[in-house]
């Protein structure tokens, strides 16, 4: 398995972690470590124990079976109250009686070591970080999602923890402004250099952001890498499937030695097969970005291979093709930018599509 | 006129249920004795004679303590009771509820009744206490219904926020939960302490030897010549209500304003 180490000492060590709600088995052994000032993201789709993972690091449900440290020190028996850790909730639990400034500064409140001027400059420091100056005042009800999502930024990390938890925080905005906040959330980290571990079910999310991803499913890691080996090297299928998109074609697999569906022969690395050279009855997976549609004029590359474009999709800067090849059951897509002088074709015409093996990956 | 039957209705609807009320006042201030229209004039002496009736001042005092303690018990017990509902699974959760909820439904008569024989097998004497036991047990459940609805309108992650954030169990309860389901729990003393004031069968078989006030005026309207102070007290009693409702209720906007939430009800 191409699991990445961090090289930092992790701050986030889990071992054999289980946890059952009666007999509902949600985290089925997991080891992880999460290194100090990593982007970490928990990616999987609803259900895959990835919330369930994040709330057993802030303490809020204990772990049925294995250990948990937190920068060393085992968690066991440590409320969410004394661990190092603070949250950003999904809904962001902005409390709606009190104030921005209040908000900021509940975390503070525990502090008898700081007066109020101290505690006054610190919130001051949190809401400019966060990008909310001079809101301090406002009622926290009045704030619109993104504000409400900066409100509880700040509020998590002026208490400086060494883990910022943050459940799908971005899930609840427009699409323009969770871009915008995932740039802003990647400065944000990079600037204050506290471990964030993120959990989301956005694939480009996790892909844009992360320093490292576990995707999981059914409650176990599938895959631990980090963003380009989870995208040019998933271990599965699955995980091909769940980043990104990916075409799988039937193979027949003689040593590095391929027969495609469609695409023809081929020889691949044994890296290629991440999940293990399969042999005899294989699939290869291939990216739509790496085939490409051949037009007059273009120079002819080793590998080519025929068929009929079945669907397209016109996207204004990228067209996809669903090309059915030849001798093949299911279209494959093909992805194609919109270049000047570049003409789309048509449903019903014949494509030739050029393909490189050397972005192949073989599954069993 | 579109839907003209049904306004007409709603109109003599609202007459019925209020003139009886707008009456009060009307007979309150009426100088004779005998409840009927002519009016014979205006005057005040029929307030002038509420303190000079030492029973019937007795009787609100005894009403108003009883009311008191069985809106702070009820309100106490339904706090807890809505809490445990909304936040924690246990076993038999569904028919504890149930059961708790069943006073609702009883009929007070057979309430009292029961309550009254198993005071007397134990040997207990009668008197406030006795009086405010029965009413806890029947204004709880309405406790419970209105703080339910404020428990469950709370966001979960509202609590486990200022857990993580590094407070306490309590101290969470108190700088979070309470504040926020604040207008719940006034509607719940206010409402408990309306049932208690005006509730008459638990209080008739349960009182001792001070009455309630409404025990006290049941008695009283064997006497007609008691029944303009009645009216006068019944005047100052319905000012009074409309007053502490209107209270409650800017109370009650104004912390739902405060807390961003949508209205969906109240009392006015």
């Amino acid at each position: 398995m191409s699991q990445a180490t961090s090289a930092t000492p992790p701050i986030v060590s889990l071992r054999g972690v289980h946890k059952y709600y009666g007999t509902y088995h949600a985290l089925r052994g997991v080891d992880l470590d999460i290194g100090s000032g990593e982007f970490f993201s928990l990616l999987g789709p609803s259900g895959c124990g990835k919330t369930t993972l994040l709330r057993t690091i802030a303490g809020f449900e204990d772990i049925s079976q294995g250990t948990l440290l937190l920068s060393g020190q085992d968690m066991r028996g440590v409320p969410a109250n004394k661990r190092p850790t603070n949250m950003v909730f999904q809904s962001y639990a902005i409390f709606p009686h009190l104030t921005v400034a209040e908000n900021v500064a509940f975390g503070l409140r525990r502090r008898r070591d700081l007066d109020k001027r101290a505690k006054g400059a610190l919130v001051d420091e949190a809401l400019e970080m966060a990008g909310l100056d001079g809101f301090g005042p406002r009622a926290a009800h009045a704030l619109s999602g993104g504000q409400r999502q900066r409100v509880a930024l700040a509020r998590a990390l002026i208490l400086k923890p060494k883990v910022l938890l943050l459940d799908e925080p971005l899930s609840a905005l427009d699409k323009k402004l969770r871009e915008q906040m995932q740039n802003e959330l990647r400065r944000l980290q990079r600037h204050v250099g506290i471990t964030f571990i993120l959990v989301t079910h956005d694939q480009e999310e996790a892909l844009i952001m992360s320093d490292r991803i576990a995707v999981m499913f059914e409650g176990e890691i599938a895959q631990l890498a980090d963003p380009q080996t989870l995208y040019r090297r998933p271990l599965s299928r699955r995980v091909a499937n769940f980043i990104g998109t990916m075409n799988f074609l039937p193979a027949r697999v003689n040593g590095d030695m391929l027969d495609i569906a469609g695409l023809g022969r081929a020889t691949v690395k044994p890296d290629q097969a991440p999940g293990g050279m399969p042999s005899g009855d294989g699939h290869i997976g291939i990216r739509p970005e790496t085939m490409s549609i051949l037009f007059e004029g273009d120079a002819t590359p080793a590998q080519t291979a025929n068929g009929k474009v079945v669907e397209l999709a016109y996207y204004g800067d990228m067209t996809y093709y669903d090309v059915l090849l030849d001798d093949t059951e299911t279209p494959v897509t093909v992805s194609m930018k919109n270049l000047v002088g570049r003409r789309v074709l048509e449903r019903g015409d014949r494509a030739r599509i050029s393909w490189d093996e050397r972005s192949l990956v073989v599954f069993s | 006129m579109k839907g003209g039957g049904l306004r007409i209705y709603a109109w003599l609807y609202l007459v019925f249920l209020y003139a009886p009320i707008v009456l009060l006042p009307i007979f309150a201030f009426n100088d004779a004795t005998i409840i009927a229209f002519p009016l014979s004039g205006f005057t005040t002496k029929w307030f002038a004679e509420i303190p000079n009736t030492p029973a019937l001042v007795q009787s609100v005092q005894t009403s108003v303590i009883i009311a008191v303690i069985t809106a702070l018990l009820s309100t106490i017990l339904g706090i807890c009771a809505a809490r445990a509902g909304a936040k924690y699974r246990f076993p038999l959760k569904a028919p504890i509820l149930g059961f708790i909820m069943l006073p609702l439904v009883l009929p007070e008569i057979i309430v009292a009744v029961s309550l009254l024989v198993v005071i007397l097998a134990l040997g207990l004497p009668l008197g406030g206490w006795t009086v405010v036991l029965g009413h806890t047990l029947i204004c709880t459940p309405f406790c419970i219904a209105i703080l339910n609805s404020a428990f469950a309108n709370l966001d979960p992650s509202l609590e486990e926020a200022a857990f993580d954030l590094g407070e306490t169990a309590w101290s969470t309860f108190r700088l979070i939960t309470l504040p926020l389901v604040m207008p719940g729990i006034v509607s719940a003393l206010l409402i408990s302490f309306t049932i208690s004031l005006d509730e008459f069968i638990i209080a008739f078989f349960l009182t001792g030897t001070e009455p309630t006030l409404p025990v006290y005026l049941w008695g009283q309207l064997r006497f007609p010549q008691k029944i303009p102070v009645v009216m006068a007290l019944g005047t100052i009693l319905v000012a009074l209500s409309v007053i502490l409702l209107t209270i409650a209720e800017i109370f009650r906007r104004r912390g739902i304003a405060r807390a961003g939430g949508k209205d969906t009800g109240g009392f006015l």
